[in-house]
């Protein structure tokens, strides 16, 4: 017989509310495997904590969602978010399938280059672009996505330098009827300065003007804000064929897709309350095939789409440290990871699943990280089986933004493993090692010896 | 035109030839020279006369009597008045026959020596000629002695009958009867058209064969009608008019044997006027089989010419090569797949579940993903599929005939047999041509009855109406304008398949159930580059070739091509949109025209998937080719020696426009599995314009620039 596992006794409140024949039941099963690769086998040979990610859950998802836009529109293409996840492998896979890149500094810009993508399918997007990125960006023939009218002047007067004419777009922003309205980026349409900023491009005839960028906030709930958006864009892209007389080739509606994962404080999970794909699609190309151009003139329509691609193509595998009871008498639980590695804990109640089999018993805990500060909750209240330590646990839909926004704070940054369509594991990115770390600095002559 | 070619080398070879026996030749040339200028004097074009339609005739009669008559001062008149009779019967029947498409051939010259030989009779100035049986007299007086010697040498090689009797046949059809006319005629042939040559020996052979077999009088045979009654039949017949194949080489067994028969039926009716029979035999055969063979409801396997190249060889060879190039573009309505993206095909043509019997023909649609899913969730809602309320295009311009659009969408699983075809789009193409769309989405028309849409209107979604258990769109071409009319089989004009990650063209034909198959999406770029208008005019300039100008032309079947002034080149192409292709090609070798046609000899206007296209070139395109002549010899029977062309977008810099583009191609030689790489280009389009093209060669690199 199978030992059993030993849980310490607890006193649990009587649970109030509708009688229910199944009684206490947890939500829970076990997540022992990833795309058929086991989870504590996984961690034996590459560590704890552990980024997980699934190289067949990206294609799929770049599929579905190019399927439900090229089902419904003639000319789409992606744009790979960089700023989402920029681990060169991740990448690769969206350039494989098809996807250009879309980049938001230098930084992002050189990446791009070096994963292969040609100068003229990277999108330059972002506030900050120096003069040496934007001549490198033109003379590419990239296409520039310009943020604000100092930035529309630097490059007029670099224009003069540059080997090729830049091809600039504008980023646009709108009223599209949520909150908070995305104002920040990009010239506002509704007063005129947007219309403003296209006229001094084409008027300085110092820049090909080739299209119009927006992006009206992230995790968007609606889709009647991108019916909006689509609107507005197509009455500017209406006023650059007629009045300026320099049509647009495409229309770029930036990202903005949630994925799946449920927001902090919202009232229904994720799965249950979030358009899908093509509901977004069908709003947008809908739209777009009624602004009224010919079949021929139709524009490009440009998705830089990030979150909802990658987001439940990875995981983070960790391992319970310990258990504790808090003053209140709540159970706080303790893993090896923590908000230094799930940026997202401060946005999503991420869904967390054991790795191994439980009993039946549930208690709501706080899941804590490792650090030694306050700020580290990974979830603020959660039922969940009774862990002990050394037990492993999934979270799921980590792969937006947390590869890119991980700190490197008091630990060093884990194993990032990919699985790929054939089950085989590879590492991505290798842990980080103090000489990594340090290796950067610099030590001043006399703080070479020190005496304590 | 004596030999049905236009060729100038083998004009002026048989030219010479004539005056072996020099007074013949002579009384030929007067002829020839008095036709011209008649017909220049009654006002037809300088193309007319040049063609020498009207005048060939003229050449032969004048042939005919400087064989048969003394010269003299009434000789001269009456020869003079024959070629002038020959040009107009010449042009009557002409025009008479060729509203049937029927040839002249040369009814014009014997009814013109029947009327000289008739008639001079009853002019005493006029006498027969013993010349021809001193000929070797002439000969003297032209050549001297020196002549008389090469002639007697030749008539003297100890050859075997048959070959003497077949080389003094061939002179014969010059109204000469020696071996070493023969023997000239037959180089010159070599050169001109080794199918026409095999085709000669061949109806020289099956008549002799046919003589010995009937064990016939051979009097009535002489070699005059051995050359031209049984020799050029099996050429007309064998390989000029009509496509050569071992059918039609088969066909001179036949149509041999029968002229044999028509020469000496006639013979027997016109020797009691004295007359000779000439050459009516091979033009009653020729016309009376073309005529037969131009009855037929289809094509059927014996192709007529359908462009007179005046080579067998090139009429074989550009019919071959463009028999599926260029008459598919022309025989089909273009039709592109009704829907954007990829879809794949759940059952096609005479599937298994409702497309049976008259209703065979159709296309049923659906989308799957990786998984060969059509739905997510649970499938149990018309929402759920892919494909539901997705956009249906129309396949082509064409009028809204019918419109059915009151069908509510079936639960998932039930059909509604009642309205089977749900809410439908019935679109008139041409006369004839109907295309249908069913099982759409109620109120989701686009487009009324009476419109007229373009090819890739949205006309409507997809839905779950009518005998639909789970959302698919129904497709299928129709010749008549009913929602229950029968389905005809028609072929899609170009569409992409998709198979494990690859993708490859699809021309001219209809897709296979289970396909996953997408449209091609037009590069703007491309098509503007590759948009040649009627007077368009390019200028091509490359080191170490004169500037050339291709001018864009139309010609009078509406074909369009360029025509290079420098070069006096033709090549001719044809856009529709999605694909440029080259059909033709006339002139010079050496001429930029020419590289750029090697080049560009098949574009596909989209870089969207990176397609590599496929093709194959004339075989004319081998030129002085060491093995050509041996594969002219076996042309009609098999094609050993092919020049592969392919070609693919090598850079894109923005399919947005702008930018950059690079077509590479490339042209491999195969002799039968050995393939050598023989060439390859480069076209490079800038900003919608077609702006260089480097071609390299084994011994050469040609770099043009393209302006206009």
């Amino acid at each position: 017989m199978k030992k059993l596992v030993y849980e310490s006794p607890s006193i649990q409140k009587m649970n109030t509310g509708l009688m229910n024949k199944f009684g206490t039941r947890s939500e829970y099963e076990p997540v022992k495997q990833i795309d058929g690769v086991s989870v504590h086998t996984m961690m034996a040979q590459y560590g704890s904590p552990l980024f997980v990610l699934s190289e067949r859950t990206i294609r799929n998802n770049y599929q579905n969602a190019v399927r439900a836009f090229s089902t419904r529109y003639p000319k789409v293409q992606f744009a790979w978010s960089y700023k989402t996840n920029y681990l060169n492998s991740v990448c690769r896979i969206f350039h494989q399938e098809g996807s250009w890149a879309e980049v938001v500094s230098g930084f992002e810009y050189r990446k791009a280059l070096g994963n292969g993508v040609p100068g003229n399918k990277i999108i330059f997007n972002g506030p900050e672009k120096t003069n040496e990125e934007l001549e490198m960006a033109a003379n590419n023939g990239s296409l520039i996505h310009i943020d604000h009218f100092d930035e529309l002047f630097q490059l007029i007067e670099l224009s003069d330098k540059l080997k090729k004419k830049p091809r600039v777009a504008i980023r646009v922003n709108m009223d599209t009827g949520v909150y908070p309205m995305w104002d920040r980026f990009g010239f506002n349409y509704e007063n005129g300065q947007a219309l403003n900023a296209l006229t001094k491009i084409v008027e300085s005839g110092k820049m090909e003007l080739t299209g119009l960028h927006c992006h009206i906030g992230t995790f968007m709930l609606t889709t009647n804000a991108y019916a909006t958006a689509v609107k507005k864009l197509g009455d500017l892209a209406w006023k650059c064929k007629t009045q300026l007389n320099t049509p647009i080739q495409y229309i770029d509606l930036g990202g903005g897709f949630p994925s799946s994962n449920t927001l902090r404080g919202s009232f229904l999970p994720g799965t249950d309350s979030v358009p899908s794909v093509d509901e977004f699609a069908e709003a947008i190309t809908t739209n777009l095939l009624g602004l009224g151009f010919g079949t021929e003139e139709l524009p490009l329509l440009v998705l830089e789409s990030g979150r909802v691609l990658i987001d439940d193509a990875g995981y983070l595998l960790s391992t319970v440290l310990a258990n504790k009871r808090l003053s209140d008498g709540r159970r706080a639980t303790i893993l090896d990871a923590g908000v230094n590695l799930l940026f997202t804990s401060f946005w999503y109640d991420h869904k967390i699943s054991p790795a191994q089999d439980f009993t039946q018993h549930t208690e709501d805990m706080a899941l804590y990280g490792p650090l030694c500060m306050n700020i580290d909750v990974v979830r603020q209240s959660i039922n969940l089986p009774l862990l002990n330590r050394g037990d492993k646990v999934v979270v799921h839909k980590v792969g937006a933004y947390n590869m890119t926004q991980w700190m490197q704070f008091i630990q060093m940054r884990p194993n990032v493993v990919l699985i790929d369509e054939q089950g085989k594991t590879h590492i991505i990115r290798e842990s980080e090692t103090l000489q990594y770390i340090e290796q950067p600095e610099k030590v001043p002559e006399h703080l070479q010896i020190i005496n304590v | 035109m004596l030999f049905f070619s236009n060729n100038k080398f083998f004009a002026s070879v048989v030219f010479l030839t004539t005056f072996f026996n020099p007074y013949t030749g002579l009384a030929g040339f007067i002829a020839s020279l008095v036709a011209v200028l008649v017909a220049y004097f009654i006002g037809f074009s300088r193309e007319q006369v040049k063609s020498g339609l009207y005048t060939y005739s003229a050449v032969l009669v004048g042939l005919g009597m400087g064989t048969f008559y003394e010269f003299s001062a009434g000789f001269w008149i009456l020869l003079a008045l024959a070629a002038v009779l020959s040009v107009l019967l010449s042009a009557a029947f002409i025009a008479k026959l060729g509203k049937s498409n029927l040839p002249a051939l040369s009814l014009a010259f014997i009814f013109t020596l029947w009327v000289v030989i008739l008639s001079s009779r009853e002019f005493a100035v006029i006498g027969l000629t013993q010349r021809n049986i001193y000929w070797l007299n002439e000969m003297y007086a032209t050549g001297g002695t020196d002549l008389i010697r090469l002639v007697q040498w030749f008539e003297n090689l100890s050859l075997p009958d048959v070959v003497t009797g077949y080389l003094r046949s061939l002179s014969a059809i010059l109204f000469q009867s020696n071996i070493a006319a023969g023997i000239v005629l037959t180089i010159a042939l070599l050169f001109f058209s080794r199918i026409a040559l095999t085709l000669m020996i061949a109806g020289y052979a099956i008549a002799i064969v046919f003589i010995q077999l009937m064990d016939g009088y051979a009097g009535s045979v002489n070699y005059y009608n051995l050359g031209t009654n049984f020799m050029l039949v099996s050429v007309a017949l064998g390989g000029f008019y009509i496509i050569p194949s071992v059918r039609s080489f088969f066909w001179s067994l036949i149509t041999v044997p029968i002229s044999y028969i028509l020469v000496i039926a006639l013979w027997k009716i016109t020797y009691t006027w004295g007359l000779p029979v000439f050459s009516l035999p091979f033009c009653i055969t020729v016309i009376l089989f073309l005529y037969v063979l131009q009855l037929r409801r289809t094509g059927g396997k014996m192709v007529l010419t359908p462009i007179q190249y005046y080579s067998p060889e090139e009429n074989l060879y550009r019919y071959s090569n463009n028999k599926e190039r260029v008459l598919n573009s022309f025989y089909y309505y273009h039709l592109s797949l009704p829907f954007m993206g990829e879809w794949t095909v759940s059952q096609g043509y005479n599937g298994s579940i409702t497309h049976k019997g008259d209703w065979g023909k159709a296309l049923d649609f659906v989308i799957a993903d990786k998984e060969k899913k059509t739905y997510q969730g649970s499938g149990s809602l018309p929402e759920q599929f892919y494909c539901y309320n997705k956009p249906v295009l129309s396949p082509a311009d064409g009028i809204v005939e019918e419109i059915i659009d009151y069908v509510d969408d079936n639960p998932v699983g039930e059909n509604n047999v009642l309205q089977n075809w749900g809410n439908t789009i019935v679109i008139k193409h041409a006369e004839g041509l109907y295309s249908k769309l069913s099982h759409l989405k109620k109120g989701s028309f686009k487009v009324a009855k009476g419109a007229y849409i373009k090819k890739g209107d949205i006309v409507a979604a997809c839905g779950n109406s009518g005998r639909s258990p789970e959302p698919h769109l129904h497709f299928q071409v129709q010749a008549t304008p009913y929602f229950d009319s029968k389905t005809i089989a028609y072929p899609l004009a170009y569409f992409l398949q998709h198979e494990g990650g690859n993708t490859a063209l699809k021309t001219y034909t209809v897709p296979q159930e289970s396909d996953t198959i997408s449209n091609i999406v037009p590069n703007m770029q491309l098509q503007q580059a590759f948009e040649f208008p009627p007077g368009f005019i390019l200028k091509v300039t490359a080191q170490g070739y004169k500037e050339e100008e291709w001018e864009v032309m139309v010609s009078a079947f509406n074909e369009t091509y360029f025509y290079c002034r420098q070069q006096h080149a033709y090549a001719y192409f044809i856009n529709n949109g999605t694909m440029f292709y080259f059909t033709n090609y006339f002139g010079n070798h050496r001429s930029l025209l020419y590289h750029f046609y090697k080049a560009a000899y098949k574009v596909v206007l989209s870089t969207d998937k990176k397609i590599t296209i496929t093709d194959t070139y004339p075989q004319n395109i081998f030129g002085r080719h060491p093995l050509k002549w041996i594969q002219d010899l076996l042309a009609p029977f098999y094609l050993f020696m092919k020049m592969k062309y392919t070609s693919h977008v090598k850079q894109d810099d923005n399919m947005m426009g702008g930018g950059t583009i690079v077509l590479e191609s490339r042209a491999d030689q195969q002799l039968g599995n050995k393939l050598q790489q023989k060439m390859t280009a480069r076209v490079v389009i800038t900003n919608g314009k077609l702006q260089a093209f480097r071609v390299e060669l084994s011994n050469k690199q040609i770099e043009a620039i393209c302006g206009n």
